[in-house]
């Protein structure tokens, strides 16, 4: 396996960086050949920077590729907006030949130069396809067997297609591939692929924002969803911090939001304070106590070997 | 101007498919916000009203319409567009330029949380790339100054 540096990004190490300790206790734990590097900015966020200098996104996002071509290795982010926008610049600038020249030129001044050889993956892609289900189901001390997973990919994690190629934008599959194999149910819904609508939080917009978020977790509640599971720094200020906002004001929804980091490091032995969990907005602690009372009960096959080993109806 | 961002030709596909309307976030939950008819104002050269409407800002970048579109073209184009030109006359919600102003001054959208992550026991972050990124960008300004070009 190749090095691969990780993208933390802004949000993450700005707000969340509890996430980034789930997150290395995970790589650490998994042994990947992981690494920070020196230099990386704002990858940038394209809805802030794209719509008003289009030049500059590119800029920076080709910039930000180079140090990795420099470092020969690759790149891999627990964010869905950093890998996206990285991609889809290295994308553009693949297919550019002219465009790439001008960004090289102008790095050249500052001694750096985009190749594009760096390869960019989201976290549970590369999970999925790289560390494989098999070596996730090994590390695994923990089942979360009869838990409801309600799974929100985060769209930046798969689209745009053309420039990450990691699954089907439409209908994918990997992170309920990678649910499955930690012995939960990934539930289907209706909103399943839905936005967030945290994008809305960014343009001054905030109660379209709730009016989002409250569509999706009113529909996991009665369907009896667990926790809702996900991959991405926005997404999770949307649920997390806005369902907090939202029962602040007497409307108690009750999902509990868990990063995938979080839950791989649950499933691996680590306890929610360990990870960080307790400095979420909403509360995780039914999930934990649901979970934990499933833990304490024997097994299915526990249950047969104990019928079929002591005296039943038949003496 | 809109000419320099978008291809008619594409649009004008639009304007009789919509494909990507059932499929949009917004459209399907945001009551008023529909992108066909700020294509068809685009094609008919009626679109400068859009410029100050909040329905352009309520495009999610989710890139739905993209990935159903048989263009490959989407919605979010001419969303993307209208943004670009609205934000250039300065017409642009307050947190995207304060998100814009932090961005090319300190090069992040915000800083690691230091006690914080003394608490959790984490490493000392990397450093960044901020001076770089502030040369490149003046040297950018530069060569825009020198070509006339504006974006």
């Amino acid at each position: 396996m190749k090095d691969f540096a990780v993208f933390w990004g802004c949000t993450i190490q700005t707000r969340f960086p509890f996430i980034e300790k789930s997150t290395r206790l995970v790589l650490d734990e998994f042994k990947l050949p992981h690494r920070d590097i020196d230099g990386f900015t704002c990858c940038p966020e394209k809805s802030l920077i794209n719509n008003i200098d289009h030049s500059l996104f590119v800029l920076t996002a080709a910039r930000n590729v180079a140090l990795a071509d420099e470092h020969d290795c690759d790149i891999v982010s627990p964010c869905t907006g950093c890998v996206s926008n990285l991609a889809t610049v290295k994308g553009e600038l693949k297919y550019n030949p002219v465009e790439k020249n001008e960004v090289n030129s102008l790095l050249k001044e500052v001694g750096r130069e985009f190749k594009g050889t760096a390869k960019l993956s989201h976290l549970v892609p590369f999970f999925h396809d790289v560390v494989g289900l098999q070596t996730i189901k090994q590390k695994m001390k923990k089942s979360f067997s009869g838990l409801k997973i309600a799974l929100h990919y985060g769209c930046h994690m798969i689209r745009p297609s053309h420039a990450l190629k990691n699954d089907d934008p439409l209908n994918p599959k990997k992170f309920d591939n990678i649910i499955r194999a930690l012995g939960a149910e990934s539930m289907n819904f209706p909103t399943k692929m839905m936005c967030c609508g945290q994008g809305l939080d960014r343009v001054d917009q905030h109660d379209l924002a709730l009016f989002m978020a409250r569509v999706k977790l009113k529909e996991l509640k009665s369907l009896g969803a667990d926790a809702m599971v996900l991959c991405c720094p926005s997404c999770f200020l949307q649920f997390d911090n806005n369902q907090y906002l939202m029962e602040k004001e007497g409307e108690k929804l009750g999902i509990p939001v868990i990063y995938f980091t979080e839950l791989l490091g649950l499933g691996m032995g680590y306890s929610a304070e360990e990870l960080g969990m307790n400095q979420h907005r909403s509360d995780c602690a039914p999930f934990i106590k649901k979970w934990e009372a499933l833990l304490k009960k024997p097994d299915d096959e526990a249950i047969i070997e104990n019928d079929l080993n002591t005296a039943g109806a038949l003496g | 101007m809109l000419n320099a961002h978008l291809n008619f030709k594409l649009l004008e596909m639009c304007s009789k498919c919509g494909a990507c309307f059932s499929i949009c976030p917004s459209c399907v939950n945001l009551p008023g916000y529909d992108p066909r008819i700020v294509i068809k104002d685009i094609l008919a050269g009626d679109w400068e009203k859009w410029l100050t409407s909040k329905s352009i800002w309520q495009c999610l970048e989710c890139h739905h319409c993209l990935e159903i579109c048989f263009q490959h073209y989407g919605f979010e184009n001419a969303m993307t567009a209208l943004r670009t030109i609205a934000a250039k006359r300065g017409i642009h919600p307050t947190q995207v330029k304060r998100g814009w102003d932090m961005f090319v001054k300190t090069s992040k959208l915000g800083d690691p949380a230091l006690p914080a992550r003394k608490k959790l026991g984490l490493p000392e972050p990397a450093k960044s790339g901020a001076e770089e990124f502030k040369k490149l960008y003046a040297l950018l300004k530069e060569k825009k100054a020198k070509s006339g070009k504006t974006h």
